[in-house]
Formats: C-alpha cells, structure tokens, sequence
C-alpha cells in the first residue's frame, strides 16, 4: 500500500541541471564538442556582413547606454525609514481588506479598524508605512508626494475608474513612485475565457500607463471576507523585496508623515478662548533629506510653519537587531499605528506611555528590547517625580504651617523658599536669588557631574564651602572682594590642572560643549531669577529661617528637589523658559535620567571614569574649601556645598570658555592681563587652536554681554539675544569690516628657528614616511629584484605589459619561499594588490566617464557615511540635522485651532520641509499644457488650483506663448494641444519641478479632474508678459509725404515718447511718427511712404505689460470640519460666480449674431453694345425673339354665321351623338358585368373540377398504396401466402 | 498667505558683508540696526552705500529701506540677476571689498555675470585685486565653478587716494556646486608672485623681487615673481598727494593638489610721506626694507598654512555649506574673527553648524596649528536659474 503512495522519481528532462548532467554525459563519451555549436560549425557564426554586424553593434551600445542614468550620490541611511506604502482604488474596491491582509500577513495580527499610517517591521531590513488613500483629490495629491509604492487595486469586473487615472497622472507628475497594480473582484467572471481576456486588456491598458512590464497582481478572490493567504503572502514578498529609485523632490526634501499629533495649547489658553492659535507636536518618522532644526516646513492642507522644536525619539517600532538569522520571530514582528490605537509605546517629551493591549501576540517588553531600559527606568522615574514632589511639599508645610498655606496656591514663591536658608546663613539679601538659581542650574547643567559623582563623594565635599556664593558677594563687599580674587587666581591654576588632569574633558568636545551651552542657559536663567527673587524680598527670611532647621531631613531629597526644581524652573521663571534653546529637550531627558541614578546611588558604582573625576575633585577641593574657611565658618548646610561643587565645576568651565574667548576680546577683561604675562607663548598656540574652538564660535552665546550689560541688558529686550550670537558685539560692532586677518604677534621670522618651524611645508622638507620619495626607496632596496626588474625592464626597453606581468608573477614565486619575514610579506601584499589594480585597470581598457562618475558618487557616498558614524546622535543632529529615518517629534506654534477641533485621522498629515527661500512668494513661470483628457480649454485670469512641491494652491495664472523674438505674448485661452507658458503669483519653487492644475478639489466631478501639468522654468521677481495694442489716429492734413495725424495720443508727452517709432495705415503704407505738433493736443507730424487719402486710418503696433494678480491662497483642505473635507472651495471664477447670482453678461451688441436676411436681388439685364452684337458671331449672338407680331388682316379667318336650319340640323346631330354615346356607354358597362359574372361561374366551375380530380387521384393512390402493401406483405410471407 | 520667513535683526556695521550677502543667497531678510549710531558721523559710509547699490544692481526686486539718518538698514533679498553690469566703487575701499562678496554670489545668478568694478585695485586694507584673483578663482574652482569665461582681469591700477583701477570679473552660473575635501595641503612646489609698480621707475619692481627672492630662496629656490608695470591711462588717476607704492603679492603653489595655498596679501606698510620724492639714494634701502617685510608675512601666512588661506577662509566655508547634502572638508589655518563671525552667520542664516577639529601640527615642522571643519551641505540649489 505505502510503495505505490510514493512517487517514484522522475529524472529531470530540462532545467540547468539536466543540461549539466547531459553535457557530463557527452563529455563522458569524448563527444562534448559536439554539443557546441560554434564550435561544431564555426563557419555559421563568422561574419557575414560587416554592415550587419556594424548595425548590430550599433544597436547593442544604444540599448546598453539608455539603461544609463546620471549617477547621484546614495544618500539612503543606513537605517532607513519605513517605506510609505500607498493603498490607492476608488471606493468599494477592497483598500482596507486588503491593507487588514497584509498586516495580518506580516505581523499575525488583526486590526479591525484601521485610521491614519500604520507601521510594521516587514522583514530584517525593512518596514513598511500602509497607509489608505481615499477618492479625495486633496488625499490623493498629497499621498502621490511622500509614496514610495502605491498598490493601485482596481476593479476587475468593473474595470478602470477615472479615479486610477488621475492618480496615476498625478504620480506621474510628483516623481513616479514605484506602482503595483492589483486586480480584484476576478471570482466575479463565470467563464475562464473572459476573466482571460480581462486580464489581458486591463493589463495592457495598465502597461501603456505606467510602464510596459509593470506588475500587476491578481487577487483571485476572497474567502471568508479575505483575501487568500497565499496571495496575499506573495504580494507581501513582492512588497518586502521592491527596490526603488531616489525620486528628485522626496529626496531633497525632508518630511514627515505624522502618525500622531498632540495638541499642547496650555489648557487656560484654550478655555479663554477656544479659537486660539494652538500648540502641537507631530510624530513619525523623518523621510528624505537631513531636517534642520527651525527650519522652515509646510503643512499641506494647513500651511507654513516654522519648527518651534524638533527632537528624536527611540523607535517604536525597531527593526530587530541585526543577527544571522532567515526570518523575524514572533517578538519582533511589531506594528505601530498610534492613530488606530495599536503599538505599544507613545513617547513623549519627559513621558512614555505603553499600551499593554491585551493581546497575546504583541508582548509588550520584549518587542522594544533596545528601549526597553530606558522605558523602564522613565516609568519609574516618573512615578517617582511625583511622589517626590508630594512628599516633599507634605514634609515642607508640615513643619511650617504658616508657610505652607501662603505658598500653596504660588509655586513661584515655593521655589525661592527652598533657597532661603542659605540666605539666613550668610546674611544676604541678594544672594538667596543666586543661589536658588545657582542651584538649578548647577542641576541643569552639571548633570554629568551629577551621574558620575556617587553619594560618598557629596559627604566628602560636604566640608567645602559655597564658592559661587562668594564669588557674588565678592563683588559687594570688599573684604570678600580680595578673596574672590584669590579664587580667581587658584582657579587659574586649577584650570590648567584640569586640562592636565581630565583628558576625557579636553577632547571630549561634545559632551563639555553640551554642558556649556547649558550653562549659557542656566546664566541666562540666572540673570533673570536674580531680579524675579530680589522684588521677593526680605519677606521671606523668616520663612527660610524655618526651614533652615530642617535642612538635614531634606538631604535625602536633595537631589530629587533639585532637579525638581529644575523642571519646574521654567514654569516659575519665564525669562529662563524662553531663553532655553533647542536643546533644551535634551537636558531635561539628562536631567531625568542623572535623577535616576542618584536614586539608586545608594549602591551605585563608580566606573572609571568616575573615579578619574572623583580624584580631580578632591584635589580641588581642599583649595577651595581653604578659602572658602577663611570667609565663613564651617557650613551646615550640606545640600549648599553639594551644589557649589557642582558650581566651582561649572565655573571653572567657565573660565576656560573665557579663555578661548579671549583670542577675541582682546584686553576687554580684567583678568586677562595677568594670564597674558603667565600664559605667554603657550597661550597664544592654545588660543588659535584650543580644543574647544566650537564652544567659541557656537556656544557661551551672550555670556560677555551679561557680565558687561548687567542691568542694560534688560532695556535691549529680546531683541538683542534673537540673533545676536557673537559676544564681542559690543567692542566689533562698528569695527572696520575686513576679512584680513592681521596676525597680532607676528613671529621674528629672521631667527633660525622660527624660520625652521615651517620648513617642511615645502617640498625640500621632510616628507612623510608613506610619501618619502627616499624612504620609499630605501625599503625597496630590501627587495632589490624589483628594483632590479623594473629597470631591466626598461633596459630592454619591453612596452608589452603582459611579459611584465608574467615576469613579475615569476620573481614573486621565486621571493615567496625567500621572504619569511612577516614585515615583507606585507609588503609584498601591498604590491601584489597594487598590481591587481593595475592590471584589473588595464585590462578594463580606459575607464569611461560614467565610471569615473560613478566612481566618485560612491566615493562621496562612503565619505558620508563614516564622517559622523561614530558621534552619538545628540551631537551628530546638531552638526547633520535629524537624518532620515529617526523617528521624531516635531513641535509647531500658532497652528489654527481647526487643525485639531476638525482632526481626521484618516487624513494623512504631511510635513514637507521647505528648502531656501522657498517659504518665500514670487513670479513662477512654469511650461504648462492642458491635460488631453480634460474637457475644456483653461482661461487666463480664472483661478485654479496648482500642486506645486509640497503646496497645493490656488491662483490666478496668465497664459502666455512665447514669439518667435522672445515675446511672451498674453494668450486668452490655454491652446487644444500645445504646450504654453504660465506664470503666476506663488510660492518661489526650485526649478524642474513638476507641477498639476485643478479647477477645483471640492465635490465630485462627472469628468476627469486633472486640467492641466507642466513643469516650473523659471522664479523670477518681475515678469515681461505682453498684450498687443493698437493705437489708431487720422490724418487732418495731407501734404506730399507728410501728414498731420490726430486722435493717436492725448499729449505731446506721449508723442515724444514714440519719436521714431514705426506707424502704418490700414491700406498699408508704411511711416514713422517724426514730431508732436502744437495745435491739437496729442497730434504729430509722420513721413509716410506715399501719399496718404483724408479716409485712411493710421495705426501703431505697441506691447502693453500685463501685470499679474498677486493673489496667493493655500487650500486649507485640513482645516474644514470631519467629513467636509473634500468640500474646500476658494476663489470662484468669474463664470461661476455670474451662474450663481443670475447675472448675465451683458454682450456687445456688435458682436451678438443676428438672424441674416438676404434681400433679393436684382440684376439689370445684359446690355451689349449693337457694334458689339454685330461683330459676335451668329452663336453667341443673344438670341432675341421677335414678337409675334399681329397676323394681318388678310391672313385672319372670317368668322362663319349659320343659317336658323343649320342650327337646327347642327343641334339634332348633338342630340343623336349624345344619345348614341350614352347608349354605348351603357352597352359597355353591362357587357362588364356580364363579363364578371361569367368569370365567377367559371371560376367556381373549375375549383370543382380539381376537386374532383383531386378525390379522384386520391382514391387512386389509395387503392395503389393498398396494392402495394398487399404485395410487400406477401412478399414477406414468401411463399405461404399462396397457398393460402 | 505664505509667511514671509522671517527677518534677521543685527546691530552695528561690522559684517555688514556678510550679512547681505547670505541675506540674498538664503532669502531671508534682515534689519541692522544702530550702524555707527554713537559716531560723530553716524550711519552708513559712502562706501557701504555704494556697496548696498552694487547689490541692487545685480539683484532684481530687492527691497532696500534706510532711515534718515542712515543708521537703520532694512534688506530684503530679491534675486540674483547678472549680466553685464558697471559699477563704479567707492575710493575710500579697495575693489577687493566689492569682489569678495561679488566672488560669493556670481555663481548663482540668473544671468552670468560681467561686471566692470572701478576704484582702487591695491590699497592696505582689503585684499588686492591680484591676490583674489591667485587665490578666490582656483578656489571657486575646486567647487566645480570653471570656464571659459570665468576669468579676473586688471585693466588699470588705481592707488588709495585717487583711484582709477579698472577690474574686470567673469563668471559663470551654476545651478549645484561640487562637495569638496581639502584635507591635505600638500607641500609647496613652487613660488610665483607678482610685483606691480605704478608710476615709479619699472626698477623698483625688480628691486622688490631681489629682495623677496633674497629671502625666499631659503625655502625654496623654486621662485619665479613677475613685474608688472603699468603706465600711462592704466596706471590709474593722478593724485597730488598721491603715494604710489609699489607693491607685490606672492602665492606658493603646491605641488599634488592643485590648491592654491597661499597669498601674502598684505601690502606695504604706509610708506613714509614725501618718499616718492626723497633722494634716489634713500629710495632702495626704504624699498629693501619695505620689501623684505612681505616675504616675512608671507612665511607667516605659511605657518598659518590649510588649504584656504585667511582671506578666503570664509568664501570656502560658503560654498561648502551651499554645496549638496554630501560631507565637505576643509582643512584651515587659524580662523580669523572675520570668520568665525562668519560661521555664526552661516548658522543663523542656513542652520547650520561646522564640525570643528584641531589638528595639532606633529613633529613635522609645518608651521602652526590647523583646523580641519567639516560640514554637509544643505543642498542649496540656484533659484535664478532658468531652465530651458
């Protein structure tokens, strides 16, 4: 039973692997060369005809070089972002199946609803965006803009709708992204034959539009309301290993296809007013090109915005680290759609939210294993805020009562409370606002102090005292004033020390150039609180002075209120809120994150690095805390000198940033004639190269300003910190603008040695080891045989490269079992792939320009990639921008409130980043030609909706075309098949970009929608756009070739201005207007080349600009309300504007068409001349009838008068005849009768005869028949028959 | 509407440069405010306000609004158009002022530009019309800007007081400029210069090239330096208290790359009043003197050293930043305030931050420290192209 179950094995009989085996075969049996026929019969390849062959080859280099595109640069990411995957059909067609199919297929899941992108990892390498595009024109055109693919599912049974052809040529328009046509509903045919055909047709019809091969995929049909799992997985692979081109616009652009949006409007603000301008943040995935911080975005639907604030988040949806494996796990198969409300984590600023849905297949923690610390540890710290906040609030009032409900309500005020008690301690006013802010920003901005350091370490600095604090008061009080000093100059000290001592520091730009720009802010921040705190008052010394006494309870929290403190900082401070600049975000992710561990510093562990810091801290500190002594006695309060070491820190940084600075500032500081007598030399080699030369140029921002303005600053306003980056203003404001550069200590350069530090920039210098010509040589010598080859080569004199080679190749066997040592193996390594180079070079022949192009690009390309690869992204973003693929948080201002009351999440929304000066509006002229399948034809001066780059848009164009001398000449209506200009009032967009009209994006239109595309020639701010105007006068006085012309101009001004210029009449002589005349304004003298007549009219031929409507209105699609958004109207047309208020145009009576009555007319007759007549001949002599004259009297016949008996006899004979012919007509018409009746009789007569004759013959045949059947019988019978 | 991006605001009239020139090449505009408001003499010199009319001249539809007193400046970028245009330079400034921005914006007109600068050529405070042209030209080179007609022509020479130069400058228009990576500065072949004299004895001349080679031919024996007389119409106008130095500018060449390195651009020092007319005899030594200060700022210059010299270092790093989204490098001498104001520029106005990195010289001895900047460009495309 179970043998004959099994198939038995069938050899193969075609395939790669059958002609192997075969070839094996034959050559088994010495008969392989049979099998090649070039071989076998040479003679039937050689060549025929060398034209032949010539065309041939002809045509294969065609081919070959239209597969060439212009090379560009990869600048795909390495990680790239999801791919945008476009599910495009008109209604009813099976979109949102088809889209719940394919997450189904890749993550075995199943969303019922699906709104807004959804995201899911697809495969190792790649995710796909799904997103669903509707019938809307505005979805279409903005979908058709950021797709990557479009799934095109059409209708089978039904076949093409226009909706597939407007998108497919709007595809066209913005790039052509890959498109996959797929048919549906083909369980729908009954036979086999037509759903054959069908195919054939649509796919036919389908290959014309995109292009002759394109895919086109068939669902077959559904079961159980889904598509077929197989088919549904093979679309799934077709999709996971497409490739695609770089489309030109996409990827120069960055955008973003959001996938979540929050409203962050303060919530009083909105209940002030609920059509306030609004605050949101977008999320998704960074697409195109690097995005740039407050750049410039537009919103399609809503409008231009500058980003406010952009920061990358973790992925939510990672690709699975990379392993060796085939396929993903179940863990790994993520999807994310916040919108639908599916996938895990929604990242916020300072928050992460996550999902446990409780579905089985999507394990929360694992999934985001990358993130999955980080999310854990926000959790908890989030919670713990919280509970830290309260307690602390709860321990604070506890102790003091009255303090507690004053300050409840006014956070503002709770702040400085917290600061108070240093206040009581040194018994000044002024400081407790510095230190309170001191203290924040020491949290702010020493958050690496604060994760390195370990709780021990804090104790130990416990015993220092408060410098900063000093520091300020210093600056009030004498005695302290020296003192600050002696800070000063140890710190001078210290500032080297630490440049000794913390190499990590020094080189570590980024991470000490953060915390710089931190400081800047936290001065900043500073500044301002001094003020806010100071106006508080001594009011709250008393209060401090309770809470002093519990500074030793507090200790534990110190660090949780602190950077409490912080985040609260820019609530109770404005001024610090707004100057934080864009990096703000990430120090209070810092800010979290140091928290955390000091949470768990109980049992922290201190790295390397941190011990490396311990120790400079330490040997600082025991100056400082010298120092510190000798102005106040032993401090109680801990949480104090925790922060001043955080200060001192600080400062020092500080001070060295000043360092730097003072290449600049030159002598503009105090302190700096001291370090110029010590620093000397060394100084100056570090002030034009100090490590931190971007902390020149970009950090510290205003610093010197602060410190020299004070108070002023504040009368500048805003205005000053908006774009004022440089510190040095206040000296170089209106210094000399040279771009010399005067070196200020010029070296002796007459002095050997100076003279020998730039020795080796010449070429009689020392060279570099690689590049030494000698050194080079030298090695080579080791292996003399080259040396010795190469010259013997040329010797003998041998230009063949193959001897060389093969010569080469020889001395190498003979050297390899020679050289043993490692060192010239390597170097024989070196020259062997040098030659392999060579040789793959030449033997390549001479490498064409595409290659060496191509070359390049990649070049390049590498180049990009490795140049920031080993940055982190925090300092990687600052100097590249977000780079495709992050995922990131966008935050945008003054959005209209409709964008978020009227949100539609299956809208999609698209940040498309604008490039320069494209936010701006002016001239576009664009080369435009009306779409062949729209209706009519498009009239200058209507409005109409362009989608140009990421806009859409609505404005008024002037169609032009351009004459043959570069005239743009007005046109009045688009022409039926020809391209022509367009220019209108718009957005500045880059030249080459394609653009598409509609007349209007709202409602249904029974035609095809597209009315017209083209693509952008030119921006310009002016514009040349003519129409023709004919200015005609008459002549008032005629002399020989001169005329007096009239009625053409109004003045004598205006004649002047037409001196010379070139006049014709209507007849057609030519003339030239020559000068204005006195008498009758606007009257001149012109030549003409002959003589005019008075009726003439003269006229002249002039150009008048049009000038262009500055009318600019953006579809604002987004913001109409849910399910009215595809009813956008804006500008109506003057022709639809009079259909709807009735108005009539009233016509020229002129040009109205009028029945045409044609009088008769009338010819006189041909009179010819009697000479004339004469001399014709006789034929065409005019044939005249002569009348009939009147017959004479003697050819009339008299008139005969009978005689009364002749009338008699005359009158009896009528009688007769009337008589006689009655009688004969009577005869006739009895003899008609009779005739008839004889005719019926005989009739009848004969009918009867056939009737008989008929039975007769009947009777006949049946007496026949029986006969017959008589005999048959007995012949049947036979024989017994007649004996009976 | 679209919102017009909005303007930059700066005070003071230093880097007014600057600041309209990437004013015109982002399209954003920008407000100076308080130019020379605490002067005697306040608001804009004769010329900036020559220089603002440059602007308009090859711009179409900028808009330009100063105040009374002419301390307030409001610009508003139109687009770059070209052609052939004139312009006469105000003398207080040498036509290097005028030529250094015009070097940033020629690439990217609507028309190439031809434009006739007349003024002063070589004067001590701005970089000559020789040195720019040794070293702008092959520069925009490397960013792919090269031609047939891109070319810097001396017509005439015009000293400080009285002017008179003529200048001719050709180039044309690209719509997207090569990246670039200058990162070896290679080692000095050869050293070519220039020594021009006007309305002195031709001697001199050859005297200034004696002395340089004097001195130079420590280095290097590879010097060749030209004399360039001129006389007559093209020596520039006549000045009664004209001081005509004679002058030289010396540029090395290296040897691999084709970068130019560098140019000791600095003139002479002021030479004494009344030296023109001095005896012979005390003509030479002042002239020795004087000359052999060049060849010392020049072997400054070389301990500077980078690909770009301090004059230029700002036009580089604009063409870097104009360039496509790839990585660009540049290695540099010590910046110059002049452009480290001008990095803080290119962020404000492009967003954009250089990487920076010190390459501390080795234990080769090729002068100071240098600088090794990287950037990507943002992809920056000329607007006023037109396409055909």
């Amino acid at each position: 039973m179970e043998t004959k179950d099994q198939k038995k094995h069938r050899k193969k009989n075609s395939g790669p692997k059958a002609e192997k085996k075969k070839k094996r075969h034959l050559q088994d049996l010495q008969i392989g060369d049979e099998e090649d026929a070039r071989k076998r019969n040479p003679k039937a390849f050689a060549v025929q005809s060398a034209v032949r062959m010539a065309r041939s080859f002809h045509r294969t280099q065609d081919l070959k070089t239209k597969k060439h595109h212009i090379p560009v640069v990869d600048r795909t990411p390495l990680e790239p972002p999801p791919i945008v995957v476009v599910v495009m059909g008109p209604p009813k067609v099976g979109k949102s199946t088809l889209i719940q199919c394919l997450i189904r297929n890749f993550t075995r899941q199943k969303l019922t609803e699906i709104r807004g992108p959804v995201t899911i990892v697809s495969g190792k390498k790649r995710r796909l965006t799904i997103i669903e595009c509707g019938c809307d024109i505005n979805m279409m055109i903005d979908l058709a803009k950021v797709a990557d693919l479009v799934l095109m599912l059409i209708d089978a049974s039904f076949g093409f709708e226009m909706e597939t052809f407007e998108f497919l040529n709007i595809c066209q328009v913005h790039g052509f992204p890959k498109i996959m046509g797929v048919l549906t509903h083909l369980d729908s045919f009954k036979y086999n034959k037509q759903l054959k055909k069908t195919k054939k047709r649509l796919k036919h019809r389908f290959w014309t539009e995109v292009y002759p091969g394109a895919k086109l995929f068939y669902l077959s049909g559904m079961v159980h309301g889904e598509y077929q799992n197989q088919e549904i997985h093979n679309l799934g692979r077709f999709i996971t290993v497409m490739k695609f081109r770089p489309l030109t616009w996409q990827t120069s652009h960055p955008y973003i296809l959001a996938d979540r949006m929050e409203d962050l409007t303060n919530p009083e603000d909105i209940r002030k007013n609920i059509k306030c301008d609004r605050k949101v943040s977008l999320y998704g995935y960074l697409r195109g090109a690097h995005l740039k911080n407050k750049s410039q975005i537009h919103m399609p639907g809503v409008g231009d915005f500058a980003v406010s604030d952009v920061s990358f988040l973790p992925d939510p949806c990672a690709l699975p680290e990379q392993q060796k494996k085939r396929c993903l796990n179940e863990k790994e198969k993520l999807v994310y759609a916040p919108l639908s409300g599916v996938g895990g984590v929604l990242y916020d600023k300072d928050a992460v939210y996550v999902d446990l849905g409780g579905s089985h297949g999507f394990q929360e923690s694992d999934e985001v294993r990358p993130t999955h610390e980080l999310v854990q540890s926000l959790i908890s710290t989030h919670s713990t805020i919280d509970a830290k906040m309260a307690s602390s609030r709860v321990t604070l009032f506890s102790d003091s009562k009255p303090l507690g409900s004053e300050d409840i309500d006014n956070q503002g005020q709770w702040m400085p409370k917290e600061e108070k008690q240093i206040d009581l301690e040194t018994g000044r006013v002024r400081r407790k606002a510095i230190f309170g802010d001191e203290e924040d920003e020491s949290g702010d901005s020493d958050d690496e102090d604060d994760e390195e350091m370990s709780e021990g370490d804090k104790l130990d600095n416990g015993s220092s005292a408060d410098e900063s604090e000093e520091e300020v008061d210093a600056e009030m009080t004498d005695k302290v004033y020296m003192a600050g000093k002696g800070v000063k100059r140890q710190r001078l000290e210290m500032d080297e020390d630490s440049e000794v001592d913390l190499p990590a520091f020094a080189d570590s730009d980024d991470d000490l150039e953060r915390s710089s720009e931190d400081e800047g802010e936290a001065e900043e921040a500073d500044e301002s609180g001094e003020e806010e705190d100071s106006t508080a008052g001594k009011r709250d010394i008393l209060e401090s002075s309770v809470v002093g006494d519990r500074s030793k309870p507090r200790l534990l929290q110190t660090d949780g209120l602190s950077d409490g403190l912080n985040l609260e900082n820019p609530l109770t401070i404005k001024k610090a809120t707004l100057t934080t600049s864009d990096s703000g975000h990430c120090t209070a992710e810092e800010a979290f994150a140091s928290e955390d561990e000091t949470e768990e510093s109980s049992s922290l562990s201190t790295e390397g690095e941190d011990s490396e810091n311990e120790e400079v801290i330490r040997k600082k500190f025991p100056k400082s805390s010298k120092v510190a002594s000798g102005q106040r006695l032993g401090s109680e309060n801990l949480i104090d000198e925790t922060s001043d070491v955080e200060d001192l820190l600080k400062e020092e940084e500080d001070y060295k940033e000043e360092n730097n600075y003072s290449t600049e500032t030159s002598g503009a500081l105090k302190w700096k004639e001291d370090l110029s007598r010590k620093a000397a030399e060394a100084f100056l080699r570090q002030q034009q190269a100090t490590p931190n030369l971007r902390k020149l140029i970009y950090g510290t921002v205003t610093e010197d300003n602060e410190e020299e303005d004070g108070d002023t600053r504040e009368e500048l306003g805003g205005l000053f910190r908006v774009s004022q980056p440089s510190g040095e203003c206040k000296h170089k404001l209106d210094s000399l603008d040279c771009s010399r550069f005067h070196v200020e200590a010029p070296h002796d350069w007459d002095l050997e040695e100076v003279m020998n530090s730039i020795r080796d920039c010449f070429v009689t210098g020392k060279w570099e080891d690689d590049k030494d010509a000698a050194k080079i040589l030298a090695e080579d010598e080791l292996y003399g045989d080259f040396e010795d080859l190469e010259t013997g080569d040329v010797h003998k004199g041998k230009p063949g490269p193959d001897t060389q080679i093969e010569e080469v190749e020889e001395v190498k066997e003979e050297i390899d079992p020679s050289a043993e040592e490692s060192a010239k193996k390597k170097h024989l390594d070196k020259k062997r792939k040098l030659k392999e180079m060579f040789d793959a070079e030449y033997d390549e022949g001479e490498s064409t320009y595409f290659d060496d192009l191509k070359g390049e690009m990649h070049k390049q390309a590498q180049l990009n990639r490795a140049e920031f690869e080993d940055q982190d992204d925090e300092a990687r973003v600052q100097y590249e921008g977000f780079r495709p693929g992050m995922y990131v948080r966008i935050e945008i201002e003054s959005v209209p409130c409709e964008f978020v009351l009227n949100f539609d999440p299956h809208y999609p929304i698209i940040l498309g980043g604008l490039g320069n000066s494209e936010g701006n509006v002016g001239y576009v002229q664009m080369r435009l030609k009306k779409h062949r399948w729209y209706k009519k034809i498009l009239k200058s001066r209507d409005p109409i909706i362009f989608s140009v780059g990421w806009r859409r848009f609505q404005t008024i164009p002037l169609y032009y075309i351009e004459d043959h001398n570069g005239r743009q000449r007005l046109l009045k209506y688009t022409p039926q098949h020809m391209h022509c200009g367009a220019t209108f009032w718009g957005p500045i967009t880059p030249q080459g970009t394609g653009f598409l009209a509609v007349q209007s994006v709202s409602g249904i239109m029974p035609d095809f929608r597209i009315a017209a595309t083209g693509v952008v020639l030119d921006l310009d701010k002016s514009i040349k756009i003519v129409k023709k105007l004919k200015l005609t006068g008459f002549p008032y006085k005629i002399f020989k070739n001169t005329s007096f012309i009239k009625g053409m101009f109004n003045s004598a001004l205006e004649v002047a201005k037409f001196e010379g210029a070139v006049i014709r009449t209507v007849s057609g002589i030519r003339g030239q207007i020559k000068k204005a005349l006195r008498a009758p304004e606007g009257a001149f003298r012109a030549s003409f080349e002959d003589k005019l007549l008075m009726s003439d009219i003269v006229f002249m031929r002039t150009w008048y600009p049009v000038s262009i409507p500055a009318f600019y209105n953006p579809v604002t699609s987004l913001l109409k309300p849910v399910g009215e958004k595809d009813t956008w109207s804006g500008m109506r047309t003057t022709g639809q504007l009079r259909l709807a208020r009735g108005v009539r145009l009233k016509p020229n009576k002129d040009s109205l068409y009028k029945p045409i009555v044609r009088q008769k007319k009338h010819f006189n007759s041909l009179h010819i001349p009697k000479a004339l007549q004469k001399a014709l001949p006789f034929k065409n002599k005019p044939k005249t009838q002569a009348k009939a004259g009147k017959i004479p009297k003697d050819r009339r016949r008299p008139a005969v008068i009978r005689e009364p008996h002749e009338r008699k006899v005359l009158a009896l004979l009528d009688a007769l005849s009337t008589v006689h012919s009655q009688k004969m007509k009577k005869a006739k018409e009895q003899r008609h009768l009779h005739n008839k009746e004889h005719f019926k009789v005989k009739q009848k007569e004969e009918e009867e005869k056939l009737k008989r004759q008929k039975d007769l013959r009947k009777k006949l045949f049946r007496i026949q028949g029986q006969k017959e059947r008589r005999n048959q019988k007995s012949s049947l019978k036979g024989p017994e028959e007649p004996s009976k | 509407m679209a919102t017009q991006s909005h303007s930059l605001s700066y005070a003071g009239c230093n880097f007014l440069r600057q600041r309209l020139v990437l004013s015109t090449l982002s399209g954003r505009p920008v407000k100076i405010r308080k130019i020379r408001a605490r002067d005697d003499n306040p608001g804009l010199r004769d010329f900036e306000a020559s220089f603002i009319r440059l602007l308009d001249k090859i711009t179409n539809g900028s808009r330009i609004e100063i105040n009374q007193t002419g301390t307030t400046l409001y610009y508003q970028p139109g687009l770059l158009y070209g052609g052939a245009v004139e312009h006469d330079c105000s003398d207080l400034r040498g036509i290097g002022y005028y030529l250094e921005s015009l070097l940033c914006l020629a690439p990217f007109m609507k028309h190439p530009l031809r434009i006739v600068l007349r003024g002063v050529t070589n004067d001590q405070v701005d970089p000559s019309v020789d040195v720019l042209k040794a070293t702008a030209l092959p520069l925009l080179k490397q960013f792919g800007i090269d031609g047939e007609s891109f070319e810097l022509k001396v017509v005439r020479r015009g000293m400080p007081p009285g002017g008179g130069g003529e200048v001719f400058f050709s180039c044309p228009v690209r719509k997207v400029l090569k990246p670039v990576q200058l990162t070896d500065p290679g080692k000095i072949k050869r050293i070519r210069g220039i020594a021009y004299s006007v309305r002195v004895s031709p001697q001199m001349a050859n005297r200034i090239v004696d002395s340089a080679r004097s001195i130079l031919n420590k280095f290097i024996p590879d010097i060749y330096i030209y004399t360039d007389h001129m006389k007559g119409v093209s020596s520039g106008k006549p000045h009664a208290a004209a001081l005509l130095p004679p002058g030289c500018s010396l540029l090395a060449l290296g040897p691999v790359s084709p970068i130019l390195l560098l140019s000791p651009p600095h003139s002479l020092p002021q030479a004494p009043v009344g030296w023109r007319r001095s005896p012979v005899r005390s003509g030479p030594i002042l002239l020795h003197s004087a000359a052999s200060t060049r060849p010392r700022s020049c072997s400054c210059v070389i301990f500077a050293g980078g690909c770009i010299d301090s004059t230029n270092q700002s036009l580089g790093l604009l063409l870097m930043t104009l360039g496509q989204q790839d990585v660009s490098k540049v290695l540099l001498g010590p910046l110059s305030p002049y452009t480290i104001e001008f990095l803080r520029h290119l962020k404000s106005f492009f967003q954009i931050m250089f990487k920076i990195e010190t390459k501390p010289c080795g234990e080769e001895l090729k002068g100071g420290d240098k600088v090794l900047l990287t950037c990507v460009g943002i992809g920056f495309s000329n607007l006023s192209k037109t396409l055909k």
